[in-house]
C-alpha cells in the first residue's frame, strides 16, 4: 500500500469517525431523557441514570394520559395540525400552480406582492393586534388561518411545479381539461416529493408551535400541548399546580405517595410530544432531498 | 395546394405561419378574463397577505401613536417621535442591542462553515446505505421544537443529577454547577444548541447542490495534478457557492430577531443580563406589558434595519458572485 492510499484511508477513519461521535450528541440525549421517562420519579431524584432505567415504571405516563389539560392539549394539537396542514398544503399549492402560468398578467407584481412579506413585516405587536381585531384572538381558529400559507413554501412549490413536463399539462388544456381538474389530477400526483415535504414542514410547524398558545390565548382549554409542555419547563409553578390538581386539594404533603416527580412527568411529556414525529419520520424522510430544491425568487 | 408551407418540419398553412410569427395580441381585458380560473386560485393567498402582512405594516403606524383600547390601531392621538427617544434614552437598550448582535454574528457567520464541512464529510462516505443512515440521524433535531430541546439541555445541564454533571462527578470534580443559570454560558450554549440544532438539515440542502456537481470537473482537475483539498476548494465550493449565498441572504432578515423561540425559553434569572434580545424584549413590553406603541416603534426599526441589510447584501453578492435572491 502506497503512503497516499495509508493516508486516504486514514482521513476515511477519521471522517466516519466524526460522523459517528455527531449522531451520538443527537441519540445520547433522546435516550438519557427516555431513560428517565420510564424510570420512577423519585428515584430519578437521586441521580446516576444515564442511558437505562434503573427502576423500571410506567407512572410517569399513566400521570401524562391522567392529566385532563394535557389530553386536551394533545386534542387541540392534533386537530391544528391535521386541519391546518390539509387546507394550508391544498391553498397553498394551488396558489403556487397559479404563479408557474407565465402568460398570467400582473405574475411578476403577484409574486413580488406574496416575496415582499418574506422581508418586511409589521412585527410582533400589530400583528397580535390585528388578530385581535379580528377576532381570532382566543379561539381555535388563531391556529389554522393565519398560518394557512408560507412564502417560503409557496416558492418551494412553485419552483417545483415549473419543472413538471410542460406538455403533458398542454395536452390536457387541449382536450379540454378544466384548470382545477388539470392542477388535481395532473399536477399533484406529479409532485408527490415536494407535497410531502411541505406536508411535513407544515405539519411540524404546527405541531411544535407553542408561540400561538402562550400569547394569542388565554382559555386553558384551548392551549395545545406544545404550550403545555412549555409551561411545564418554563414555570416551575404551572407545573406544582398540575400535580397539585391531580393528586386532589391537599397540599403538597401528598405528592410523597406518588413516584412521579415534576422532572420525570416533563420527560415522558417530552417523549409523548415527540412520538408522532418518530413515526411519521422514516416514510416521509426518503422524499426531503428530491423535494427541495433551493432556488432564487427569479426565474 | 401552395398555401401549405413547412415551417420547422411541421406542415401549415400560410395563416398558422402568419399568426406563428405576428400572433394576434389580445387586448388586456381578454388576456385577464383567459385567466380568471388562475386568479379564483390565488385570490384567497392574495386577502391572506393582505390581511396578516399588510395590515399589520400598516398598523406600525401605532409606533407614532398612542394606542387606546377603545380607539384602535389607527384612532389613537400623535406622539411624535416620543417611543423612540424613550428607548434610546434607557441606557439597557444598548445591553439589548449588543445581545442582539452577538447572537446574530454567532448564528450567521460563525455557524455558516459547519454544515457545509458535515455536507463535504457526508459526501466522503462511500456507503450510499450508511451515508443515509447518518444523515436521517443528523437532521431529526432540526424537526424538534426548541421548547423540547431547551427541556433537553435543562435535563442534560442540571445540577447534580444531569448527565455532564454526573459525568464531572465520575472524573472527580465538582458536579453542582447549574450550567444554564452561568451567564458566561449563556452564549456558548446557545450557539452551540443552535448549530446541534439545525447541522443536519442545512447539510443536506448543500449534500444536494454537491451531488449536482458535474464529475467531469473533478476529474478535470485531478488530471491537472489537484488533490483532494484543492478539488474542494476549486471546484466543489464554487459549485455550491450560489446555494451557501441564497441560504445566508435568507436567514439574513432575521439579523435583528437572532431567534426568538431559543432565546426566550434559554431565559433564566441566571442569565437575564445577556440573554434579553430585541425581540424578547418587545415582546416582554408589548405583548406581556402592554405597551403597544413603544414595542412597535423597536419593532419597527429592527424591521427596517433587517430589511436594508438584506437589500445591501443583496446587491453586494449580485455585483460579485452574480448570484441574488431576486
Amino acid at each position: 500500500m502506497s503512503d497516499s492510499m495509508a493516508g486516504t484511508r486514514f482521513m476515511r477513519i477519521v471522517n466516519i469517525t466524526l460522523i459517528v461521535l455527531l449522531s451520538l450528541t443527537i441519540i445520547l440525549p433522546f435516550m438519557h431523557v427516555l431513560a428517565i421517562s420510564f424510570n420512577s420519579g423519585i428515584d430519578a431524584q437521586k441521580g446516576g441514570i444515564t442511558f437505562w432505567p434503573r427502576e423500571w415504571s410506567i407512572e410517569n405516563y399513566i400521570e401524562v394520559f391522567k392529566q385532563e389539560n394535557l389530553m386536551n392539549g394533545l386534542w387541540v394539537s392534533v386537530f391544528r395540525t391535521v386541519v391546518g396542514t390539509v387546507i394550508g398544503v391544498g391553498l397553498m399549492a394551488m396558489a403556487a400552480y397559479a404563479l408557474t402560468i407565465k402568460t398570467l398578467p400582473g405574475r411578476k407584481y403577484i409574486t413580488f406582492f406574496v416575496f415582499f412579506t418574506m422581508l418586511f413585516s409589521g412585527g410582533t405587536v400589530p400583528y397580535y393586534l390585528v388578530l385581535n381585531e379580528l377576532n381570532l384572538t382566543n379561539t381555535i381558529w388563531v391556529f389554522i388561518i393565519p398560518s394557512l400559507y408560507s412564502v417560503i413554501h409557496i416558492l418551494l412549490f412553485r419552483t417545483s411545479f415549473s419543472q413538471l413536463p410542460f406538455s403533458v399539462i398542454e395536452a390536457a388544456r387541449i382536450d379540454g381539461c378544466s384548470e382545477f381538474k388539470i392542477f388535481r389530477s395532473i399536477v399533484l400526483p406529479m409532485s408527490k416529493p415536494v407535497l410531502a415535504t411541505i406536508s411535513l414542514f407544515t405539519a411540524v410547524g404546527h405541531w411544535n408551535d407553542w408561540y400561538s398558545g402562550s400569547f394569542f390565548i388565554r382559555d386553558p382549554l384551548l392551549k395545545p400541548l406544545a404550550t403545555l409542555l412549555q409551561e411545564m419547563l418554563t414555570r416551575q409553578a404551572a407545573l406544582s399546580d398540575i400535580l397539585l390538581r391531580s393528586s386532589g386539594t391537599q397540599a403538597y404533603a401528598q405528592l410523597d405517595k406518588v413516584t412521579v416527580t415534576g422532572e420525570s412527568l416533563q420527560m415522558a411529556t417530552i417523549i409523548v410530544v415527540m412520538i408522532p414525529m418518530v413515526l411519521v419520520y422514516p416514510f416521509i424522510q426518503k422524499y426531503f432531498v428530491k423535494g427541495i430544491t433551493v432556488g432564487s425568487i427569479k426565474e | 395546394m401552395e398555401n401549405l408551407v413547412v415551417h420547422n418540419g411541421i406542415l401549415k398553412t400560410r395563416q398558422e405561419l402568419e399568426l406563428h410569427y405576428n400572433p394576434v395580441k389580445d387586448s388586456f381585458w381578454t388576456r385577464i378574463t383567459k385567466h380568471k380560473v388562475f386568479y379564483i386560485m390565488l385570490f384567497p393567498c392574495l386577502l391572506f397577505f393582505l390581511v396578516f402582512s399588510y395590515w399589520p405594516m400598516g398598523g406600525l403606524v401605532l409606533a407614532f401613536k398612542e394606542y387606546g383600547f377603545n380607539t384602535g390601531i389607527f384612532g389613537g392621538d400623535w406622539v411624535g417621535l416620543q417611543y423612540f427617544e424613550k428607548f434610546f434614552s434607557d441606557p439597557r437598550s444598548s445591553l439589548y442591542i449588543n445581545n442582539t448582535i452577538i447572537i446574530s454574528i454567532l448564528k450567521l457567520f460563525i455557524a455558516l462553515p459547519f454544515p457545509i464541512l458535515l455536507a463535504l464529510m457526508f459526501n466522503e462516505v462511500q456507503s450510499n446505505k450508511l451515508r443515509g443512515t447518518f444523515q436521517s440521524i443528523s437532521y431529526l433535531p432540526y424537526f424538534i421544537s426548541w421548547v423540547v430541546v431547551v427541556g433537553l439541555m435543562n435535563q442534560l445541564l442540571a445540577p447534580n443529577t444531569g448527565l455532564i454533571n454526573q459525568m464531572i462527578e465520575a472524573f472527580g470534580g465538582d458536579g453542582s454547577t447549574f450550567f444554564m443559570m452561568e451567564e458566561g454560558l449563556f452564549f456558548p450554549l446557545a450557539f452551540i444548541s443552535y448549530v446541534w440544532k439545525g447541522i443536519g438539515w442545512d447539510s443536506i440542502i448543500y449534500y444536494a447542490a454537491i451531488v449536482a456537481i458535474a464529475p467531469t470537473l473533478y476529474e478535470a482537475a485531478s488530471i491537472d495534478g489537484a488533490g483532494k483539498i484543492r478539488q474542494v476548494w476549486h471546484v466543489t465550493l464554487p459549485g455550491i457557492a450560489a446555494t451557501i449565498i441564497i441560504l445566508f441572504i435568507l436567514s439574513l432578515g432575521d439579523i435583528l430577531s437572532s431567534g426568538f423561540d431559543q432565546v426566550y425559553l434559554m431565559q433564566n434569572p441566571g442569565n437575564a443580563d445577556v440573554s434579553e434580545t430585541i425581540d424578547t424584549y418587545i415582546v416582554r413590553t408589548g405583548l406581556q406589558g402592554g405597551q403597544f406603541g413603544y414595542a412597535t416603534a423597536i419593532g419597527l426599526m429592527q424591521g427596517i434595519a433587517g430589511l436594508i441589510i438584506t437589500i445591501i447584501v443583496n446587491k453586494i453578492t449580485s455585483k460579485k458572485f452574480g448570484t441574488s435572491l431576486w
